[in-house]
């Protein structure tokens, strides 16, 4: 244990960022021969570098952007990155601009990740001092989790293919980050900013409102407010002080104001872009539209398309109905049973999200790697932690080969490729099952260090 | 909520109630032994009753219908063929010394049939070794550049248009044939396709292009087809190419007369095309002649291990037995066949089959001892040619195109005068002319039959299902023997600690315990990735070192194992020396890093064997009981029992036989004598393997790491002497 903290002191830390920067920028080097930009479990319809140099070609001459099916990203995203994908430096690989970019927003994305790992460590700590539990739980012995999670994030092999595969998810995911950031440490036009960037994005975090609203409303994660309670009835000394503070309204209505007033701000922006074509209608039937409605077939890590591919026509609205209120099933039992600890429900909605999404890549599952890195301290007593670490090695490692026997060799079929898709979606569901009831577990360990008994 | 409250109550009960599977899981885990001593004993076993378990080929695409038409070969195609063979042997038509007469001469035949005629200038393309190449496309647009004009072979290509199809499917005839030295089986087998492609060319009910391409083999058969075939699906469509064959004089020159003496329109200098391929056939005669009967022999293997369609060679093998009467062979492995422990192992399980049969009359699996031989013969082959992963001959570049070929080698009974010549150019026509009826009746490309199957002989084989049972038996103990050494680690961890601390301080020692404990294998992962990264610069050195010019296979070697050790001491240094903090923990570590190391070789096995199904069961059989039996030295030697020093004894010699140099110097050894082994063979050896982009490379890799990792393990005892030595 002391070895682990002492190599992740904070000098060894910024070697480890260091280094997995100087290893991206190495296979920057190498596109030609990763060839990582075409494959399926990088890049999706939504999140692909080439739809997007397509739509910025369209609307450079002055087309919709939306024509022809190819670009179904957001207008702001085009007019942000679009000249990146034309503009060459001579010499140099032909995205380097971009790739740049995309490692910039990694690392943002790592040291907000690392800022708020912090906080929740801080906030961890003060509750258990306020619980008197200090002195039965060495608390030198927690790890850092900031750091943990960092570098998890940055040294994770799907963040790194994500971000040299060329492909929108490392900006999408620094929205997210950036959302959760901003609720952890109260600076509530940020969160809301994220959110809102986030959810224009992608459409899948706009679930996350739950768990920031619970951020802003009571703080960030600690024990359930229940063992407070039962702790002081022990003492029967009711100090106020050191209760945590009960659910308040104000900042809420502060972020709902902000929410309102960027969401306003964005639409606005589309809406200028997007004047000549067809207005935001356009932009939302093809985006949000073209998410929900599954049209894009083409194989990927996720369940959906062969899924679709198989359904008669005459079901397909039905099951794109189930499949999209399955999200929506989860949300309310969840946020309830884990409303004490909304960084942690963050993380769950976003596992279950790059599960059930219809477009997911690798890039989601960076996401979720990332952020389950905070919670080191809660999650020690995961159980199948080998199991899950094999599986998700062996499923990224098969997917590619069953892609190539199914594409190029032809010996395969697409059941070969939808085995390991199915394979990583039941390794997300253990990941998810596991690490929920490994943090009930743990809050049970606490109240049995307060009661006493079992 | 309903979570926790099962738990809680589970917790209150004396004895909790496990699901059977788990309660399954938990009997596995526990009697891990045994379970895998059985498993890994019934895999072994059941690799030997493949044989006995193949099954009959049969015909799966109805539309080939093979043999339903009559041949229509006729003497009269004979004696073109004939006529052909004889300009070629002319002892004139060699004066020149680049070999271009018979080309022109061979040309010239092709156009007096009607046939649209191309010739195709290649360069001989060294096979380059790209690391990163093994899974990716088979397009292979690299630049080629600095050719220069003194070598360069010329395919001649011919092909008939179809007269019923659309010109978007075609089927391919390949002859090799080596213009200045060529043998007589290679000018028979020109003979052979020469007559078919007149029949070809007179025939109505042709639906697809006949494509006859004679390759230039004179820088090996392969790189001739395989250069064509570039070509072929590879269009340039910018005619500002980088300096090529266009430029040499001497290639010019060659249009030029051909330009004079072919008053005929069909003659073309640029590159001809037909539609996408169905099938190719790659024809070849042999010159020796040995046999004592007219032998036809089946080669399919092309690279990693990839097979073309089983109905290709069921098509060829029904009409060379049943309608020309040839016999047809496929390759087997010789030594074996007078291997008096597999005969008795046939009698064995030939008896037993009687046995079985008097019991129930309906049970007839049996076959005879010799038969059951040969059968393991030719699957032994197989299995080899397979996970060699190198092809066995042209028909391996069409399979990196998706193209189902085989190469099929005539070996005629007698001395060839005439009348036997006429025989084999009639019935080894017919044959073509067979198979080529039967492709050209496919509707869509060959997919009804089995792609991944093994032969034991040209009428029988083993499909995937059953194969796969035997692998899978093999490797399942891995999975169990992991997860419990895991159990193990994780319990008696556990235990000490509960005895160490007293009753007040168990929740407190748990509350720090549990960070260590379940994620304890974190450590144990490093110290294996580290080996695997150390590998896999080990497994890419090879590319850099075959830059350096000039250099002997000896000394590459010599310097690839310097390097390795380099590597592996910088490794060490940078990476907070992962060695030497694993040797402090390694008394209590080696459990975990065992499993970690299982873990990770039942992945990479399981990838294997998906990828090239016979490297993965050649390597399980070497790795399994290596991994399985691994431990450190040490506790061996301390315990001092005859079973633990049986042990050590195994895990010593099986850790240097699975060493890849080390197994090699003793496969070759055996095949060829201790004497003439050297080290710069194997460097040989991989550099072929490596040259054809061979999956086994990688997979020797694997092998090597996994070996590295368990060595590590054994080897502990060792370093603790030198650690004693250092401190007296």
């Amino acid at each position: 244990m002391e070895k682990l903290k002492k190599k992740i002191g904070s000098f060894s830390f910024w070697n480890w960022v260091i280094a997995s920067i100087i290893f991206r920028l190495i296979l920057i080097y190498f596109p030609k021969n990763l060839n990582l930009s075409s494959r399926p479990e990088v890049s999706t319809p939504l999140t692909s570098f080439r739809r997007l140099a397509e739509g910025y070609w369209l609307k450079q001459s002055s087309m919709s952007s939306y024509a022809g099916s190819m670009y179904h990203g957001s207008p702001l995203l085009l007019s942000l990155l679009g000249p990146l994908t034309v503009k060459r430096i001579e010499g140099q690989p032909n995205h380097l601009l971009y790739s740049l970019v995309s490692v910039i927003a990694d690392v943002v994305s790592a040291m907000l990740i690392r800022a708020t790992g912090q906080n929740l460590r801080l906030a961890y700590l003060r509750s258990l001092e306020s619980l008197d539990l200090v002195k039965q739980i060495d608390v030198s012995e927690f790890l850092f989790s900031g750091d943990i999670a960092a570098l998890i994030y940055l040294c994770n092999p799907f963040t790194i293919v994500a971000c040299v595969g060329l492909s929108t998810s490392p900006i999408e995911n620094m929205a997210v980050i950036l959302c959760l950031y901003g609720a952890c440490s109260r600076l509530i036009p940020l969160a809301a900013f994220g959110w809102v960037i986030a959810t224009h994005l992608s459409l899948y975090p706009a679930i996350l409102i739950i768990p920031v609203i619970f951020l802003l409303g009571c703080g960030p994660d600690s024990p359930p407010r229940k063992l407070f309670l039962q702790r002081h009835q022990q003492k029967e000394v009711l100090n106020q002080l050191k209760l945590p503070p009960g659910f308040s309204w104000g900042p809420i209505i502060h972020f709902a104001f902000w929410a309102f007033l960027w969401s306003v701000y964005v639409l606005v922006l589309c809406g200028i872009s997007l004047k000549q074509f067809g207005g935001l209608w356009e932009m939302f039937k093809s985006t949000y539209g073209f998410i929900l409605t599954v049209e894009d077939l083409s194989p990927n890590i996720g369940v959906l398309w062969y899924f679709f591919a198989e359904v008669f026509e005459f079901f397909r609205n039905f099951f794109l109905i189930v499949f999209h209120v399955n999200i929506l099933f989860m949300i309310l039992p969840l946020s309830i049973r884990l409303r004490h600890r909304p960084c942690y429900l963050a993380f769950v909605y976003v596992a279950i999200c790059s599960m059930l999404k219809s477009y997911p890549s690798v890039g989601d599952s960076a996401l979720y790697l990332g952020l389950l890195g905070w919670f080191v301290n809660e999650l020690a007593d995961m159980q199948f932690s080998l199991f899950l670490f094999c599986g998700y090695v062996g499923v990224s490692l098969l997917s590619p080969v069953m892609h190539n026997l199914w594409i190029w060799r032809g010996t395969g079929n697409a059941n070969f490729y939808f085995t390991t898709a199915m394979v990583y979606a039941c390794l997300q569901i253990v990941l998810v099952v596991e690490g929920v009831s490994a943090v009930l577990n743990h809050d049970r360990k606490l109240r049995i260090l307060i009661t006493g008994k079992p | 909520m309903a979570e926790t409250k099962e738990k809680s109550l589970s917790d209150e009960k004396p004895k909790p109630r496990v699901r059977p599977i788990v309660r399954l899981g938990i009997f596995l885990i526990s009697h891990s032994f045994l379970v895998s001593v059985v498993c890994c004993t019934a895999g072994v076993l059941a690799l030997f009753l493949l044989p006995v378990l193949a099954k009959n080929t049969y015909i799966s695409e109805n539309a080939l219908m093979p043999g339903s038409a009559s041949p229509m070969l006729s003497n009269q195609h004979v004696s073109d063929g004939n006529r052909l063979v004889k300009d070629l042997t002319n002892p004139n038509s060699k004066s020149s010394e680049t070999g271009i007469e018979s080309h022109k001469i061979i040309a010239q035949y092709m156009l007096d049939l009607g046939a649209e005629v191309s010739f195709h200038k290649f360069h001989p393309q060294m096979n380059q070794f790209h690391p990163l190449h093994f899974f990716s496309s088979p397009v292979s647009g690299k630049i080629q550049e600095n050719y220069s004009c003194s070598s360069y072979g010329i395919n001649t290509v011919g092909i008939i248009r179809a007269p019923r199809g659309d010109g978007k499917e075609a089927i391919v005839l390949v002859t090799p044939y080596n213009a200045l030295k060529s043998g007589f089986g290679e000018a028979l087998s020109l003979g052979i396709a020469y007559s078919v492609f007149s029949l070809l060319t007179q025939v109505t009910w042709l639906a697809k292009d006949i494509i006859w391409l004679v390759a230039d083999s004179q820088y090996g058969e392969y790189a001739a087809v395989a250069a064509w075939l570039r070509e072929y699906q590879t269009p340039k469509f910018s005619s500002l190419s980088t300096p090529n064959a266009e430029m040499c004089p001497d290639v010019n020159n060659l249009f030029e007369l051909k330009g004079h003496s072919i008053s005929g329109s069909k003659f073309s200098n640029s590159f001809r095309r037909a539609g996408t391929m169905a099938a190719a056939l790659v024809l070849k005669v042999r010159d020796q002649n040995e046999q004592f009967e007219d032998t036809i022999s089946i080669y399919a293997e092309a690279s990693n291990g990839q097979m073309p369609n089983l109905d290709l060679i069921n098509v060829v093998n029904y009409l060379a037995v049943h309608r020309q009467g040839l016999r047809v062979n496929v390759e087997k492995l010789w030594p074996l066949l007078n291997s008096s422990w597999l005969k008795s192992l046939g009698e064995i399980f030939e008896s037993l089959a009687k046995v079985a049969k008097s019991l129930y009359p309906k049970w007839k699996f049996g076959i005879p001892a010799t038969e059951y031989v040969e059968g393991t013969a030719t699957l032994a082959s197989s299995l080899y040619y397979q996970a060699l992963g190198v092809p066995t001959g042209p028909h391996g570049a069409f399979r990196d195109y998706q193209v189902d070929a085989i190469t099929l080698e005539i070996s005629p009974k007698f001395s060839l005068d005439k009348v036997w010549r006429n025989d084999i150019l009639l019935r080894g026509g017919r044959l073509i002319e067979g198979v080529i009826r039967s492709v050209n009746n496919l509707l869509e490309k060959f997919h009804q039959s089995f792609f991944l199957y093994l032969l034991t002989s040209p009428s029988k084989f083993v499909s995937v299902g059953v194969y796969m049972i035997a692998f899978a038996l093999l490797i399942a103990p891995l999975p169990m023997v992991a997860a419990s050494l895991y159990v193990d680690a994780n319990s008696s961890s556990n235990c000490s600690k509960g005895d160490s601390s007293t009753p007040s301080a168990i929740t407190d020692t748990d509350e720090h315990g549990i960070a260590i404990r379940s994620w304890r294998w974190l450590n144990s992962a490093k110290l294996v990735f580290i080996v695997h990264l150390w590998g896999a610069i080990v497994s890419l050195l090879p590319y850099f070192i075959s830059q350096i010019p000039d250099c002997s296979p000896t000394t590459s070697f010599m310097i690839w194992v310097l390097l390795s050790i380099l590597s592996l001491l910088t490794l060490n240094s940078v990476l907070a020396s992962p060695l030497a903090c694993a040797k402090a923990t390694q008394e209590k570590e080696w459990a975990l890093v065992k499993s970690v190391t299982i873990s990770s070789v039942f992945i990479g096995l399981g990838l294997m064997s998906v990828i090239n199904f016979a490297t993965a069961e050649i390597g399980a059989l070497l790795m399994v009981p290596m991994c399985l039996l691994a431990r450190p030295l040490k506790l061996d030697v301390r315990a001092g029992t005859l079973r633990s020093f049986c042990r050590l004894i195994c895990n010593l010699v099986l850790g240097h036989i699975a060493f890849p140099p080390a197994a090699f110097f003793l496969l070759k050894g055996m095949l060829d004598g201790f004497g003439n082994a050297n080290v710069g063979d194997f460097w040989m050896w991989v550099e072929s393997l490596w040259a054809w982009n061979s999956a086994t490379y990688l997979f020797i890799d694997l092998t090597w790491r996994a070996h590295a990792v368990v060595a590590h393990q054994s080897c502990m005892m060792f370093w603790n002497l030198d650690v004693l030595v250092l401190s007296l």
